[in-house]
Formats: structure tokens, C-alpha cells, sequence
């Protein structure tokens, strides 16, 4: 084993803190600060912005001289491909494609996301699904969606 | 009373299901989308669907509601000028929507005139200046007497809403300093008042008007030129401070380019509704003159109401980014 | 007694064959698109209104009533079934009802739910009709110094919410009230941290950020190793509470009930406190703290009912004084106006049918949710027999719709995928997301109410101790922040618990 042990977790954690609490530093700057008395937009959130800083910087502190306890584990590279854009596409979609499409497309991609899916299992998946949301959200409850948008020429 | 459940019922299904009447040949032969460009359950919602209720009888053709809320009213109003200009798609616009945000924001998403088709003009209506009642004041000149003695703050529904410029302009017209607390909407803002957190407030009167009717607060004047005529008894503003005048008010826009066929209908089909002896007196209730304009005269409204704000807001040095 | 003779109005009103009609249908609609993921009460509410319209008066808002806490009902379901909260009272019934669900025991955490909220809703319904007026003389004395240190208070307590390290969730706070004040300054109109996009302008979508590093976070992990990983035990032993358990629940659900009616009142936003501090105070008092975040029944029975008390009590401001006390209230008052009533404090004497009619049937709500709800519980839990990966498609879709449908932002969406993302490297990091929710529903109402405070007092901070209410609170905020990090102090109560136990 290594001489000095050390929680990797914790060092990416309190990394990743420090790197956020620099993200909304630095957007904080442009921001009028005011005083104590009469606070400015940027009062609050510079407040929290250091105080996250240091939180993180704790962290890091913390995490040498102790065993990673519970190590990363797995990442689920497929599921980050196929589910995060599952409601972006619905969401660039929905008004140009209408409703119908963009939802029949956007169940197809998430459940991509599983190795176990079959290719006819997640069409008639998808059409099922998009089915019974037209019928509950557009006609049941008369949800203002166009069903077929204007990109598909109707 | 069974009887009326199930037509009840049976009405509430057909809305739902949109099989509001039978298509007609030519415009319109679908469901239009009124945009509404805030949250449902303010006073645009309540008059937009009350409207789009009556108008979907007139024009054969159910006119959905999409509350499109976000940004003062932006968002939904630069959706609807970004719309194909076909007639579909129609915006209730605002005070706020077509003529204090583009004076407001830095970066403007619309222009008021050049993006929108005027449909109609529909309703005005007043905002009302109150005070809680352990403030001693009974009228708007003792108020001001006592701005100019001692500090007092009012509340408003937010920065750079029509009402935050209503007090501003009573500030600039009177001569005095009155610290400006927004809140996140009329309600909260309603919420201290009420409570004395804050003392003095404008609001839209609709909103206030349960509360100055049971007493909990005091009205002080209406921001119309006139009284309102749902409260005879409460003085314009205008009466203390001539020529002070804002309201509120709500007219229907198409996209610029819809054709003039379909803006006509829909022109049509709002003073159809307007006219409707049900939606005056909900209109009425609501304590909304209607106006029920042509398209001609929403246009010159508009140019009219930009003209008058443009020296509020930059008096006022209000912006938004 | 008049008290008598009000609720006999009130039941005449609410017990005739229509309004129970509309009723049923309300809690049966409410709890049927509540449950569906990432619908929550608000949308939900958004999405049925129009059809309230054609109703009279009384029927509507009884109806919409019973949609409100119909939802909310269904959304606790999601959020112990599939861990996808829907409000952000159910964010804290996720916490522990999933690990009870993920344990085989779905069944019971939903009966815990259901008793519990059942009980909590007749009580605090009870408490409206006892005492509504008075109440709302408490609730407006309640100013921005007053809800700041009421705040604070809720903040300090939400490191409980954590069941690993401190230091940690009081990380994760912080970074969720920074993500709470995206969007548009209040007083200045400057906008903040939305990167020009002009749809932050009012700030991130509740629902996005909760079905983000909650839900979508969860079926990630699911989805980690689908080989070995079992997302759900098979052997659901039984559907409902022993006896023993529910002999422990009476005591969290007692102490729910009182937190949640006492915070569902103030108008600022006090109900969203209540499932939190509900939680807090459980694990507090418990002598198993260890269980919590590991399936602890308390940690379900006593946010549950805390949040249902919550939402009952929350009508108190809107009935008597005309107020809105949270979006789904705002709603409420649009549609008292459509139907011609002028929302204010003269409603209960000039409308007393109608006050005392939506009182009565509150109660008949949540009778009939009990009942409709007990019999689904089976039908739920046969729900996680169907294999995840049919699951998760199905849930991404109805979160897609249910986001979108609230304010027609597609941008809401996009923060739905980016908050995915950061809820699953947060679970890599072992950060939890529930201080993060927390902080994110709370940043903006602290920084609005302390510096409108300060401009109120014109910069005096002595405001905040000179005010009875304020001062009381900051104190209760320095106990527990006594309690929470001097572990000796702790250790030491615990042994005199233990003696007096003994």
C-alpha cells in the first residue's frame, strides 16, 4: 500500500467544491457588492461563494492521512450517453416536431440507456408510452401542446 | 340536480377533449394557443381565459391558454413574436409586455411595434394607492405631508412592474422620497401590509379590493383619471396630483405579417366577447373598464404609453439587464 | 356553540351528492397525475384548472382542493417508490421511504404515509376550523427579520438531513443556496449566475433541480452494473405496518403534525420547512439515529405528516386573509376570481357556505385518500416488479412532460439533464442531495428577507434580536448549533436519555 493514504473521493470533492465556489466568485465580480447595511446583488452570493471555498478547502484538507473507505466504483458511461439527452432532445424538439414525435423519440433514446433493452422491446416500448401520454396529457387533459409541429410540414 | 351534474360533466369532458365546435372551412380551422406570458392565477390569467373562453364560441375553434410565464412577461411575449405569423398563435399582452420592459431591458428579445399585429385593446385597469390602517393618514395629501416629515417605505409586486412605476411617478409628481420595497409578487407584498411590516403599498386593484372592501386597508386614490366605477368612493389620485395617470391593461397581439383576414376575425371575435353582458359583469367584478378597441387604436395606445413612461423610467433610473 | 354549528354548515355544504362527486374526482385525478415522476402538486394543479372552471363556486375549489392534497399524496408515492420528489416536501420523504422501498418494505412505508398523513390532515383541519382567525393575527406578525431568523433556524437544522459527513452537507447547503439565487436580484433587477440566458431570469425550475439529482441521479446508479445490481429486493414480505410498527409511529407522526400546522400557516414560505424540520427533530430525538437515511420508519411517518399538516394549514392564510401562501395557493386565488369571488378576509362572514363547505371537505379529502389508498398500495409495489429497464424510459418520459408542462421552458429541461449530471458526480463523491434541495428552496427567501430587513430597519441590525419572534428563533438556531457540533454535549444527553430510560 501507498505510505501516505488518502481519501481520493474527498480530494476530488472538496476539489470540485473549490472549483464551484470559483465559478460563482468570478460571476459574482461583476456584481455591485454594497455594504452590510445596504446590501448589493453581489453581497450574498460572495458571502456564500467564500464560504463554499473554504468548506472545500477543509475537505481537501481532511482527506490525507485517511483510507478511501468506499472507492468510486463503476461509472454508468451508457446510462450518461443516452439518459442526459433524453429531455434535452424532448425539449428542442417539442415545439418544432410536436409533441407525438418528440416524445416517442425521447423514450426511444433513454431506454437506450440499458444493455438489456432489445430493439423491437424499446419501439414498442416507445410507442406504448406515447400513446397513452397523448391521450392522457393532450386529450384528457387538454394539455396546450401541438401534437404535430410545424417542422413536419402540417 | 343529477341532471345538471352530468351536463356539468359532460361540458367539462368536451372542453377538455377540445371538441368545441365544429371546424369551419377557412381561418380559423384549428385550435389557436392565446399565450399568456404569466403564471397562472394573476389577474392576466383570470382576464385571458375568461376571454379565451367567451372567443373560442365566437370563432368556432377552442382558443387553448399556454401560460408561458417568466422574465416580467418577456419570455412569453417574444415566443409569440417568434411565432409563425398564421393566426395560430396570439399573446395577451400587458402594460408591462409592450411598453415598460422594452423601455426597461438593456437587451431588448421583441420590439413592441415592429415584431406584433395590434388586435385589440380590452381592458384597463386601475391600480389603487392603500395604506394600512394604523398609518394616519386619510388622503393622499397627508400622506405626502408626511413623506416630506419623516422616512416611509411602500411596497410593490416587484422591480419594474407597472406598479413599482406607479409609485415612482406619485414620488416624482409629489416631490417626495418613499423607499421602494419589491417583493416576488402582489401577494407577499399584500402580506406585509397587511401585517404593518411595511406601511404604504400599490397594488392592482382587483387584487386589493377584498381587503379595502373589509376594511384592513386604507385606500387612498385609484392611479386612473377617473374614479373606478366599481369604487365611487375612492378618489383619483389625479384629483390631489393632476395629470397622474397609470393603469394597467391587457390587449391581444398576433405576430407581425399574420394576415390581415386573420387578424380581423380575431379583432371580431374579442369585441364579440367583449360585448358579452356575462363577461362584462365578470369584467366589472373585477373592477375592468372595457375598451374593446380596433386594431388601429391598440397601436396608437401603444406608441401613446411608450411615450409616457419613457421619462418615468429613465427618471426613475430603473434597468434590467 | 357556533364552532358546532359552522362545521354542520360546512358538512351540509360538502356532503351534498355533487360535491362529494367533485371531490373524489379531485383526489382521484390529483393523486392519479401526482404520482406520475416529476409531477408534482403545482403542475398539477396548473394542468387541471381550466377544467375547475365550469364548475359553481363551491365545487371548484372544493375540487381543486382536493387535486392540491390528492398530489401531494401521489407525489410522496414516486418519491418512496422511484426516489423522484416531485415537491420539495417530498424530497425529504425520498430519503428514507426508498431505502424502505429498496428493502422490500415499499408496502409499508406507503401506509405509514397514507396513516400518517390521514391523521395529520384531520387534525390540522380541526385546527382550521378551530382557530383560523386568531391564527392569522400569529401569522402577520411574522415581518422579513422575523422569517430571516426562521430561516436561519431551518438551515442550521438541515445538516441533520445528512447521514454521512458534516462537513459535507454543510457544504452541499451552501451550494444550493448559490444555486438558488440564479436568476433575477430582486432589488436591483441585475441578473445572477444565468449566463445570459434570459429563461434562469426567474431562477432555476424547482422541479428540475429535484428530479435532477434526485430521480435522474438514482436510475444512473441503477444503471452502474444492471449484471450484478439489484435495483429492488424481490421478497416483499407483507404490505402493511405490524402492530410495533405502528406503535412507533406515533410518536413522529404526533410531533409532524404539530410542527407542520404551526409552520403551514406563516405565508412566507413556512410549510416549506415543515417536512425538513420534521425530519430533523426525529432524528434527533430517535435512539436509533443510525437508521436515518437507511430506511428509518420515522423518517417517513414524521416528514409525512408534518408536510400534510403543512398543506392544510396553509389554506388558513388563504382563506381568512385572501393571501397566497405558495404557488399552488396563487393558483387557488385565480380561480376564486374566475368565479367571481373577491379573495379576502371578508370571505369567511360573507361567503360562510363556501368557507366552512371547502373546510368540511378537506377532511372528507383525505378520508376518502386513506381509503382509496390503502387498496392501491398493493397495486404499487406490483409496480417495481416490472423489470427497471422498462421502468426508467417510461420515468424519463413523464418527467419530460411534466417539467415542460409547467411553464413551457425548454430550458427547464436542459437544467433537468445538467442536474442529472451533477446529482450522479455527487453520489460519486458521497455528497447527499437533500442539504443541497434544502439550501436551494431557502437561499432566496434568507437573502430576500434579510435584506429587506435591513432595509426596513435602515441598516440596523439589532433588528433581527430586538424583535420578540426574531430573537427567540436565533437562539433556538444557537441550541442546535450547540447540539449539532459538540459532539461531548451530545454524547452526554444521549447517556442521560439512556439513564432515564433504564
Amino acid at each position: 500500500m501507498s505510505a501516505k493514504p488518502k481519501d481520493t473521493t474527498d480530494i476530488v470533492a472538496g476539489l470540485s467544491m473549490m472549483a464551484a465556489a470559483a465559478f460563482f466568485g468570478w460571476h459574482t465580480a461583476g456584481l455591485e457588492i454594497g455594504t452590510s447595511l445596504r446590501m448589493g446583488p453581489g453581497y450574498f452570493p460572495m458571502v456564500l461563494s467564500g464560504l463554499l471555498f473554504v468548506l472545500g478547502l477543509i475537505i481537501l484538507l481532511r482527506s490525507f492521512g485517511r483510507e478511501d473507505d468506499e472507492p468510486f466504483g463503476k461509472v454508468a458511461w451508457r446510462g450518461l450517453l443516452f439518459i442526459l439527452p433524453a429531455p434535452i432532445f424532448f425539449g428542442l424538439t417539442v415545439r418544432g416536431l410536436g409533441f407525438v414525435p418528440a416524445l416517442f423519440f425521447t423514450t426511444l433514446i433513454a431506454s437506450q440507456a440499458s444493455m438489456r433493452m432489445r430493439p423491437l422491446a424499446a419501439l414498442i416500448l416507445a410507442v406504448a408510452v406515447t400513446i397513452l401520454s397523448t391521450l392522457i396529457f393532450s386529450y384528457g387533459l387538454g394539455l396546450p401542446f401541438r401534437r404535430f409541429g410545424p417542422w413536419l410540414g402540417m | 340536480m343529477t341532471a345538471s351534474i352530468t351536463r356539468r360533466l359532460l361540458l367539462g369532458a368536451a372542453m377538455a377533449l377540445g371538441l368545441a365546435g365544429a371546424a369551419a372551412a377557412e381561418y380559423p380551422d384549428r385550435p389557436i394557443t392565446l399565450v399568456i406570458p404569466f403564471a397562472a392565477g394573476g389577474s392576466t390569467d383570470v382576464v385571458g381565459r375568461i376571454v379565451a373562453e367567451r372567443m373560442s364560441q365566437e370563432l368556432g375553434q377552442q382558443v387553448i391558454v399556454q401560460n408561458v410565464g417568466g422574465a416580467g412577461g418577456s419570455l412569453g411575449a417574444a415566443q409569440v413574436a417568434k411565432a409563425d405569423p398564421d393566426g395560430y398563435t396570439i399573446l395577451m399582452a400587458t402594460v408591462a409586455t409592450h411598453a415598460l420592459n422594452p423601455l426597461i431591458l438593456k437587451q431588448k428579445p421583441y420590439d413592441p411595434v415592429a415584431d406584433f399585429a395590434p388586435v385589440s385593446l380590452l381592458v384597463l385597469v386601475p391600480n389603487v394607492l392603500a395604506v394600512n390602517p394604523e398609518l394616519p393618514v386619510n388622503t393622499v395629501q397627508e400622506l405626502i405631508d408626511l413623506a416630506k416629515a419623516e422616512p416611509l417605505a411602500y411596497a410593490s409586486s416587484g422591480n419594474g412592474t407597472p406598479l413599482h412605476l406607479s409609485g415612482e411617478l406619485f414620488k416624482a409628481m409629489a416631490g417626495v422620497d418613499i423607499t421602494h420595497i419589491p417583493y416576488k409578487g402582489s401577494g407577499p407584498a399584500l402580506t406585509d401590509v397587511l401585517g404593518n411590516q411595511v406601511p404604504i403599498i400599490f397594488d392592482n386593484l382587483p387584487s386589493a379590493s377584498g381587503h379595502i372592501a373589509s376594511g384592513k386597508l386604507r385606500a387612498l386614490g385609484v392611479t386612473t383619471a377617473e374614479r373606478a366605477p366599481s369604487f365611487p368612493d375612492i378618489p383619483a389620485i389625479a384629483e390631489t396630483l393632476p395629470g397622474y395617470e397609470t393603469y394597467t391593461w391587457n390587449a391581444l397581439f398576433a405576430p407581425a405579417g399574420t394576415p390581415p383576414e386573420a387578424v380581423e376575425a380575431l379583432n371580431k371575435a374579442a369585441l364579440a366577447a367583449m360585448a358579452d353582458p356575462a363577461v362584462a359583469e365578470r369584467m366589472k367584478e373585477f373592477s375592468a373598464t372595457i375598451v374593446a378597441s380596433s386594431p388601429e387604436e391598440l397601436a396608437e395606445h401603444v406608441k401613446a404609453e411608450m411615450a409616457k413612461w419613457e421619462p418615468v423610467v429613465r427618471d426613475a433610473n430603473v434597468s434590467l439587464d | 356553540m357556533e364552532l358546532f354549528s359552522n362545521l354542520a354548515l360546512g358538512f351540509s355544504v360538502a356532503s351534498s351528492l355533487e360535491n362529494l362527486a367533485f371531490c373524489l374526482i379531485g383526489v382521484l385525478l390529483g393523486t392519479l397525475i401526482g404520482v406520475l415522476p416529476g409531477i408534482g402538486a403545482t403542475a398539477t394543479i396548473a394542468m387541471l384548472l381550466p377544467i375547475t372552471f365550469q364548475l359553481e363556486p363551491v365545487s371548484s375549489l372544493i375540487m381543486l382542493a382536493g387535486i392540491y392534497y390528492g398530489a401531494q399524496y401521489g407525489g410522496s408515492t414516486t418519491a418512496i417508490l422511484i426516489n423522484m420528489p416531485g415537491e420539495s416536501s417530498s424530497a425529504v420523504t425520498a430519503i428514507d421511504g426508498y431505502q424502505m422501498a429498496r428493502k422490500g418494505k415499499a408496502g409499508t412505508a406507503l401506509a405509514l404515509a397514507a396513516l400518517g398523513s390521514f391523521f395529520a390532515g384531520s387534525v390540522s383541519t380541526f385546527l382550521v376550523a378551530l382557530f383560523a382567525p386568531p391564527l392569522t393575527a400569529v401569522a402577520l406578525k411574522f415581518g422579513a427579520a422575523e422569517y430571516f431568523s426562521l430561516m436561519v433556524l431551518g438551515l442550521v437544522m438541515s445538516v441533520a438531513l445528512a447521514h454521512g459527513s458534516v462537513l459535507k452537507a454543510l457544504a452541499m447547503v451552501v451550494l444550493g443556496l448559490l444555486l438558488g439565487m440564479v436568476g433575477t436580484d430582486i432589488y436591483t433587477g441585475a441578473p445572477r449566475f444565468t449566463l445570459g440566458i434570459t429563461q434562469f431570469a426567474d431562477g432555476l425550475n424547482f422541479v428540475a433541480v429535484a428530479v435532477g439529482v434526485f430521480g435522474i441521479a438514482e436510475i444512473l446508479r441503477n444503471l452502474e452494473d444492471e449484471h450484478d445490481r439489484q435495483v429492488m429486493t424481490k421478497n416483499i414480505n407483507r404490505l402493511f405496518p405490524t402492530r410495533e410498527e405502528l406503535r412507533q409511529m406515533i410518536g413522529p407522526v404526533l410531533r409532524g403534525t404539530g410542527i407542520g400546522s404551526i409552520l403551514g400557516i406563516l405565508p412566507g414560505g413556512g410549510a416549506i420547512l415543515a417536512s425538513f424540520a420534521s425530519y430533523t427533530i426525529e432524528k434527533k430525538v430517535s435512539r436509533h439515529p443510525e437508521e436515518f437515511g437507511k430506511g428509518a420508519l420515522a423518517g417517513v411517518a414524521g416528514p409525512e405528516s408534518a408536510n400534510n399538516a403543512g398543506a392544510q394549514t396553509s389554506f388558513i392564510p388563504l382563506l381568512t386573509l385572501g393571501i397566497p401562501a405558495n404557488p399552488v395557493m396563487a393558483l387557488m386565488i385565480g380561480a376564486m376570481i374566475i368565479q367571481g369571488i373577491v379573495p379576502g378576509p371578508n370571505v369567511v362572514s360573507e361567503q360562510p357556505a363556501l368557507f366552512w363547505g371547502i373546510v368540511a371537505s378537506m377532511w372528507i379529502g383525505n378520508l376518502m385518500l386513506v381509503v382509496l389508498n390503502l387498496p392501491l398500495i398493493g397495486l404499487w409495489v406490483k409496480l417495481l416488479s416490472v423489470p427497471y429497464y422498462v421502468l426508467f424510459p417510461i420515468i424519463m418520459a413523464m418527467c419530460s412532460i411534466g417539467v415542460y408542462s409547467v411553464n413551457s421552458n425548454s430550458y427547464d429541461l436542459f437544467a433537468v439533464a445538467f442536474f442529472g449530471l451533477l446529482g450522479y458526480v455527487m453520489s460519486k463523491l458521497r455528497c447527499e442531495p437533500a442539504p443541497l434541495l434544502l439550501g436551494f428552496v431557502l437561499g432566496p427567501l434568507l437573502e430576500e428577507n434579510l435584506r429587506r430587513a435591513m432595509i426596513l430597519s435602515r441598516g440596523d441590525p439589532t433588528t433581527f434580536l430586538t424583535r420578540p419572534i426574531s430573537a427567540t428563533l436565533l437562539v433556538m438556531s444557537l441550541i442546535v448549533l450547540v447540539l449539532v457540533f459538540m459532539p461531548q454535549i451530545r454524547k452526554r444527553r444521549d447517556e442521560v436519555f439512556t439513564e432515564s430510560d433504564a
